[in-house]
């Protein structure tokens, strides 16, 4: 129960925007089959994902970062550390739920999205727990200014690394994936992305225990 | 007396500043007042003992329960004020009460509405519009409202007008009145622990100096003035401190009839809790006038 209400508190300090993000998400998708249509479809349902989850994790960081000592004041009533930080996940993996609803209805709506296949949610399930297994920790760590400057310089770093990575990838050979029964091979996909977050959040709860309040 | 808070052995490096070896205890049914200057100790003493700041060393303990072990049961028996608030500014009263009022099993709604009418303060307005005193007042509202034991404040007198401070000195009577089994909190301004106070913890420089009550620490001490000429090399180590000027000496000192034995003509006085405590405090001696 108090998770889920560190989880409200979270809604809660960034109400203003959720509302902005929600109308972003419902947007997106038909905006997309209206301009871009040939792009319609799973890439605009990633991009909202992407744009609801990840914009509203750092208005919430930007909140705590903003009011340090009201993270302080939760620390000395007895909501212990650790849920603290799990309302973080929970927080982006509720978002990322909402993100799928309203893609889904939207699919009935307009029908140049294609159809709402498991694969798509799948796939992206394992893209947020990757980023939120590095960026939750990261964070933690180093505290919401330092990794900002961290990740700006990584995404300034992309267009020079990902061509090396796309280079080794011709050198991976992925096709046994497509001999796997789909369910084992989404059912590993979830249980990776699960193992990812499970982890991450262990190591982040690990340095959140260890941070001197304000 | 059963003790509310134990304390022992607490050591923690801060930067250049460390607590070193800091133990004391809180009985049960007393006003603790935590005094020294600015950077002796206080905040880091309560944050220390919060598990707000980790510790190198030390033992905690809150009625009989170790920290440790179990935080959760012992955060749900005390309240705490921290000082300037510490809330998400943006919030109503109201929202961010929603807030913090799931973390506690023993919430009563009833007396956080009672606190908000006590102190005049709306539920619906946002706490960035309250002033400095309100924002306090809004905090004990919160630590008040799930029937805490144990109350603890940093400096929750820093910064507010007499007025406001008097009326929270009346809260923190009320409140001991009314079957609260401790109050402990942090401050500067001795004036208020000389009203309401039981007992009193010095610290400098993250050391201990005391812990006595509050009427047999006014008793020990006496202020002595006198002549210059009857200070000599031996009638200088009867004193705690020592303010030195060309009409005459001022001094504080535990040994009252030694004294008066050995400089028969002076003037005694009784002293303050600030007296005490800066002459307490080894560089007041020489930076400033303990007891001008």
């Amino acid at each position: 129960m108090m998770l889920i209400h560190l989880v409200k508190r979270d809604f809660l300090i960034v109400k203003k925007y959720v509302l902005l993000m929600f109308v972003v998400c419902v947007i997106i998708p038909p905006f997309m089959v209206w301009r871009v249509p040939e792009y319609a479809g799973p890439m605009s349902f990633v991009l909202s994902a992407i744009f609801a989850i990840f914009m509203l994790l750092q208005y919430v960081s930007l909140k705590e970062y903003q009011y340090p000592r009201a993270s302080t004041m939760l620390c000395t009533t007895p909501y212990p550390r650790k849920l603290l930080v799990l309302s973080k996940y929970v927080f982006c993996l509720v978002n990322y739920a909402v993100c799928c609803v309203i893609f889904w209805i939207e699919t009935f709506i307009f029908a140049e999205l294609g159809g709402f296949h498991f694969e798509m949610p799948i796939l992206m399930f394992l893209v947020l727990a990757v980023f939120l297994g590095v960026y939750l920790p990261v964070q933690y760590k180093l505290g919401y200014e330092k990794t900002k400057f961290a990740f700006v310089v990584i995404i300034m770093a992309s267009p020079f690394v990902f061509p090396q990575l796309l280079k080794m990838e011709d050198g991976i050979n992925l096709d046994f994936l497509n001999a796997l029964p789909p369910a084992l091979l989404y059912g590993g996909i979830i249980l990776i992305g699960l193992m990812i977050l499970i982890a991450s959040a262990c190591v982040s709860v690990e340095f959140y225990k260890k941070t001197d309040l304000e | 007396m059963d003790l509310v808070l134990n304390v022992s052995g607490l050591n923690k490096s801060y930067g250049d500043f460390s607590l070193r070896d800091v133990t004391f205890s809180i009985p049960e049914g007393c006003i603790t007042g935590l005094i020294g200057i600015n950077g002796a100790g206080k905040t880091t003493t309560l944050r220390t003992i919060l598990g707000l700041t980790s510790r190198e060393s030390g033992h905690i303990q809150f009625f009989g329960m170790d920290i440790e072990k179990q935080e959760q049961q012992i955060k749900d028996r005390i309240g705490i004020v921290l000082d300037d608030g510490c809330f998400y500014d943006e919030l109503s009263l109201n929202e961010m009460k929603n807030v913090i009022a799931p973390a506690y099993t023993s919430w009563c709604e009833q007396d956080f509405k009672y606190y908000l009418e006590q102190f005049s303060l709306n539920p619906k307005q946002k706490i960035n519009t309250l002033s400095k005193g309100m924002k306090m007042k809004y905090a004990l509202a919160l630590a008040l409202s799930h029937k805490a034991e144990l109350l603890i404040m940093d400096e929750p007198t820093s910064g507010l007008d007499p007025l406001i401070r008097s009326q929270l000195l009346k809260i923190l009577t009320d409140y001991m009145d009314n079957g609260g089994k401790g109050v402990f909190f942090s401050t500067h301004i001795t004036s208020d622990l000389d009203k309401i106070a039981d007992m009193l913890i010095m610290i400098d420089n993250g050391r201990i100096v005391f812990q006595e009550e509050k009427d047999s620490l006014l008793d020990s001490y006496r202020i002595v003035k006198g002549d210059m000429r009857s200070l000599n090399t031996d009638t200088r180590k009867l004193f705690v401190s020592t303010s030195e000027t060309t009409f005459g000496f001022t001094g504080i000192t535990k040994q009252i009839s030694e004294v008066q034995k050995r400089i028969p003509d002076i003037i005694i006085e009784r002293p303050t809790i600030e007296d005490i405590m800066l002459g307490s405090i080894e560089g007041g001696k020489n930076d400033v006038n303990p007891f001008g």
